[in-house]
């Protein structure tokens, strides 16, 4: 049995699985068999390659046993609470209060991909009018209708204004439909202006303070309807020990992306990078466990680095990749071609920043909010971006339209424009359906393409 | 001299506000891009026809853009680096439940107020902006009066062209005559119109159908309501964010007083019908359609108007046409 790192097959994983049980695999209680998970309709999962550690096993499980967690949590007495759209700040609230599980439903966007339509969440949605000119998002209307997934939270909170228009269109019909949703406004995050006092967000950039204060008379009403849900007073010590809670899986996130990122050879692939990016936004419904598998993973490639071992060619070209891609499949599809992920923008930037610990609890969530890059207008965001091709020597950029998304259409070319103004980099959009399947040839013919010219930069 | 023009379409930008500072308001009506400046693939072609519009706009000072739907809150970006006119993004709250969206609102209005100022114009005494508040108000209530003396497209072009051209360019003058009211009683509700959409309104007629109740964003529903001078005496400027902060639309959440206010219009004007005027990519109104459908007991005909037409397509006219006669 070859134990060098590698990206293997499910199959494959079957019988490596083994191997790690005799040589004395430690799991917990969701761990077992990656391939069992296709049994649950996840199909998608056999046309993956994965890591194979140990590491990348427990993130795979944790990951997917989620619902389970959360119909765990509900069995034993514990308040769901679905927030939706802020994508990392409403959760540190939630987590800082016990008994309390909370989740995106907006993650239900992967289940087509993953059970590869077999769900039926995209029928559901067209039976409701919500067709597929909408992002695939609009899957979540059809779990809650099907109630086939995770279990219907308690209380719905979800962030509007500026946020993209599917989003606010589909929880509205969510809201109608009967499951009412505690809306709270995010607004659009301005340049302070020369009269106006400026606050510096994390991340880079500032708002003017009016909007923190604002944003803060939000959370404020946010915290209201968590301490009514569940009968607990959310003071600020609480949420300053939540905020230190979500800092310690943002420090290990970023050391995680900083070793991976900048190795000369690339320790891990993107599919599990792009996992462990995720579990920062509501930590997979388990805080102390998600600090526990990002440990594993950031443990697993300082070693390979020390080691000097990759899973990729070591010429692999350096790609900036930005939107979180519909199907999983194409990130092994970048590698295939020759790249690999140095860098990385999947809307929820701001969800991976380290929140400010010397401000007051609420002040500080609302900087964090308002530092979310979908709120701002896409030539900061493009900012925000360079800022980080340069951190991490990316040397292409991948720009990953979501079909149907209100802000893909206008984006790209703000985007596109803004970096070539400011770097030499190639930028190449392409839009990924949740199957990508029947494009897999245009797909690889574009990114071969984008790879081929990088590597030719490179030689002049 | 002919003061300096500003020029926006969101009916949540008070014309008031904008006259006050001394500056011309003008809430333009696009014409459909037909070779769109940007070419963007997947935008709503209101969007694109507003973009169109503005960056090759010779007559304008500064264009207002406004937050309520994505897309033109990321046009901006497009505006602003397409042409060198200067731009003024305001912030309409989607939430409106609480006072903080409210106030979010007022002070959007003083940040506009400044930006004005940069322009050249003046921040307006009280009693100024009270006077045109009140100019506005009578203007508004004379045109309301005007629906039963003429016909749907006259109507909806008065409003239209007040809000673009101001209240010397209506024509004031009723005619001796009511039109004639017969017709299939009809309600159309959606997005803005562009210039070309209006004919729609001679072409239901001629099927057999009579537009009684313009509830686009360019009609009658993108008229915010009569202000209460008495209410806030001292500060006309309140009085005037909380009037236009209550416009009903599909982007605010909840968006119940949008089906709130509609319930009491069509029952008022006795629909029998309602066409849902959208565009292609607009998710806001696209997503109402099955809910409007289940909403009301009239029959819906949706009509979602794709690229960058000239005019109705064939399809569009035979769809209304059908639909009225199925009325009748």
């Amino acid at each position: 049995m070859n134990n060098d790192p590698r990206q293997i097959t499910l199959t494959e994983w079957d019988e490596h699985y083994e191997h790690l049980q005799k040589k004395g695999l430690r799991e917990p209680d969701y761990g077992g068999v990656l391939s069992r998970h296709v049994g649950d309709g996840n199909k998608r999962l056999l046309k993956l390659r994965y890591d194979n550690s140990a590491a990348a096993l427990r993130l795979w499980n944790f990951l997917l046993t989620e619902e389970k967690r959360l119909h765990q949590a509900r069995a034993e007495g514990k308040k769901i609470v679905g927030v939706m759209k802020d994508l990392g700040t409403v959760p540190v609230m939630a987590y800082s209060l016990d008994n309390v599980a909370a989740f995106y439903p907006d993650g239900a966007w992967w289940i087509p991909c993953v059970m590869e339509f077999g769900a039926g969440l995209l029928e559901v949605a067209d039976s409701l009018g919500i067709d597929e000119s909408f992002c695939p998002v609009r899957a979540m209307l059809g779990a809650f209708i099907t109630e086939s997934h995770f279990p219907i939270p308690d209380k719905l909170i979800c962030s509007v204004g500026a946020t993209c228009d599917d989003f606010s269109a589909i929880a509205q019909r969510l809201d109608a439909l009967g499951y009412p949703i505690m809306w709270w406004e995010i607004p659009h995050r301005r340049k302070p202006e020369s009269d106006e006092t400026a606050v510096k967000l994390p991340g880079g950039g500032a708002a003017p303070k009016s909007q923190i204060e604002f944003v803060m008379s939000e959370f404020k009403r946010i915290k209201v309807v968590l301490e009514e849900l569940t009968g607990q007073y959310l003071n600020a010590e609480k949420l300053s020990a939540g905020i230190k809670k979500a800092n310690q899986v943002r420090r290990c996130l970023a050391e995680l992306r900083n070793i991976v990122f900048t190795a000369k050879l690339c320790p891990i692939g993107a599919i599990e990078m792009l996992v462990a990016e995720m579990l920062a936004i509501h930590f997979c419904s388990d805080q102390n466990e998600t600090i526990i598998v990002l440990t594993e993973l950031v443990n697993e490639v300082k070693s390979r680095v020390q080691f000097g071992k990759g899973v990729l060619n070591a010429d692999a070209v350096k790609v900036f990749w930005i939107n979180p891609v519909a199907d999983l499949q194409v990130m092994n599809l970048l590698e295939d071609c020759g790249g690999r992920i140095c860098g990385t923008e999947y809307l929820f930037s701001h969800a991976l920043d380290l929140i400010p610990e010397n401000v007051p609890a609420i002040e500080a969530l609302a900087m964090m909010a308002l530092a979310d890059p979908m709120v701002g207008s896409s030539v900061d965001r493009a900012e925000r971006i360079c800022a980080d091709i340069r951190r991490f020597g990316s040397e292409a950029v991948l720009i990953s339209r979501i079909p149907g998304a209100s802000h893909c259409a206008l984006e790209g070319k703000v985007i596109t424009e803004a970096i070539h103004a400011m770097l030499e980099v190639s930028v190449l959009e392409i839009e990924v359906p949740p199957v990508s399947d029947s494009i897999h040839p245009t797909l690889c013919t574009r990114l071969e393409a984008l790879i081929e010219t990088t590597k030719r930069r490179r030689t002049k | 001299m002919k003061k300096k023009t500003i020029i926006y379409t969101c009916p949540y930008v008070p014309a008031e506000w904008i006259a006050a500072h001394g500056f011309c308001p003008s809430r333009i009506i696009p014409k459909a891009a037909g070779n769109p400046i940007v070419p963007m693939e997947g935008v709503c072609p209101y969007v694109q026809a507003f973009v169109n519009q503005v960056t090759t706009s010779r007559e304008a000072t500064a264009v207002v853009m406004t937050t309520v739907c994505d897309q033109m809150r990321r046009a901006f970006d497009i505006v602003t680096s397409s042409c060198k006119l200067p731009g003024f993004l305001m912030n309409i709250p989607s939430t409106w439940q609480h006072v903080g969206a409210q106030k979010l609102y007022l002070e959007e209005l003083k940040r506009f107020g400044r930006f004005l100022v940069t322009l050249g114009g003046k921040t307006p005494s009280n009693k100024f902006l009270t006077e045109i508040m009140l100019e506005y108000n009578n203007a508004r209530s004379s045109i309301l009066a005007m629906r039963k003396y003429l016909t749907s497209s006259q109507y909806s072009q008065t409003i239209a062209t007040f809000n673009r051209d101001g209240k010397e360019a209506v024509s004031w003058t009723l005619p001796k005559d009511k039109p004639p009211m017969a017709g299939t009683s009809l309600a159309i509700i959606g997005g803005p119109l562009l210039e070309e959409s209006f004919s729609l309104f001679d072409e239901i007629e001629n099927y057999g159908g009579r537009i009684v109740l313009d509830a686009t964003e360019t009609g009658e529903r993108g008229i915010c309501g009569h202000f209460d001078m008495d209410k806030h005496q001292d500060d006309p400027l309140r009085e005037l964010a909380d009037t236009y902060f209550c416009i009903p639309d599909v982007f605010r959440r909840p968006n119940n007083r949008l089906y709130d206010w509609l319930k009491e219009q069509l029952a008022n004007r006795e629909v029998r019908g309602i066409i849902l005027w959208r565009y292609m990519w607009c998710d806001m109104w696209h997503a109402e359609v099955h809910r409007l459908k289940k909403w009301t007991e009239l029959p819906v005909l949706d009509i979602d108007v794709n690229a960058n037409e000239k005019g109705l397509s064939v399809r569009t006219h035979l769809r209304i046409q059908a639909f009225v006669e199925m009325l009748q």
